[in-house]
């Protein structure tokens, strides 16, 4: 089944958004690291709090935005 | 007939034994689907996420543990020429550090790790210096304090007493 041109639009516009929530993660993992090592305690836990969001946004994506025109059956939605 | 030593098929045979041990085939090798590259992305993510949480409660753990640190004799510290350093190890065998002698006389001793990314610094002798080769940054030999460079702060300060004319460390400060 070949996909639609609006399908194809969603799925890039995901990997798009996964791959720019990742660079955004590796940012802070420097951004921890170096805190770390400069013994900034205080910034720890928020960096530590905004990779979490950005997982939580990473799952959401993966799991719940999906092509609304793809058919769902009860194993799962047609690949 | 000459054997085609080009066929396929003939290399699906040759490699069937390590297929049963390794089933990766050539053909799925070409081919990410945009599920699995998404998929993949989402590991990535969770990878991130755990190594920045990671990080940063092994820093919060380090930074509550409060050990009384041993005295430690320097060995071959009272014959260190001013001007020149000598490396040994404190609190633990694992923590290297490095003693100096300036070229006043006086002994200061700090942690090794650069507190940029913790590779080891050196004495340079020209620039009466400590300095870092990685990433270019320096500090200042009587204080440990950053000259210049990446570091965001001095040196881990190693306590140094005289005793008898010998040279024990006494204590670690961050």
């Amino acid at each position: 089944m070949r996909s639609k041109p609006g399908q194809i639009a969603v799925w890039q516009a995901r990997l798009i958004m996964l791959v720019m929530i990742n660079i955004a993660q590796l940012w802070i993992l420097a951004a921890t690291v170096d805190a770390a090592l400069a013994r900034h305690y205080s910034v720890l836990l928020p960096l530590v709090i905004a990779s979490g969001v950005c997982f939580a946004i990473t799952l959401s994506i993966i799991k719940w935005w999906r092509p609304t025109s793809r058919k769902k059956t009860s194993s799962g939605y047609i690949r | 007939m000459t054997k085609n030593l080009s066929d396929e098929s003939d290399v699906r045979a040759a490699t069937a034994p390590y297929q049963a041990e390794f089933p990766y085939e050539r053909d799925e090798e070409a081919q990410v689907t945009r599920r699995e590259f998404c998929n993949f992305l989402g590991l990535t993510s969770a990878a991130l996420f755990v190594g920045a949480a990671g990080f940063a409660g092994k820093a919060a753990l380090d930074a509550r543990e409060s050990v009384s640190l041993p005295t430690a004799h320097i060995e071959g510290a009272e014959t260190l020429t001013p001007n020149s350093s000598l490396n040994f190890s404190y609190p633990t065998e694992r923590d290297s550090a490095i003693l100096i002698r300036t070229a006043d006389g006086a002994y200061h001793a700090y942690g090794q790790k650069c507190t940029h990314l913790s590779c080891p610094v050196y004495y340079s002798r020209a620039e009466q210096r400590l300095e870092c080769p990685c990433h270019e940054g320096a500090f200042d030999a009587a204080t440990g304090a950053v000259l210049y460079g990446p570091p965001p702060r001095g040196l881990d300060l190693i306590e140094v007493e005289t005793r008898d004319g010998q040279i024990w460390a006494t204590g670690r400060k961050s």
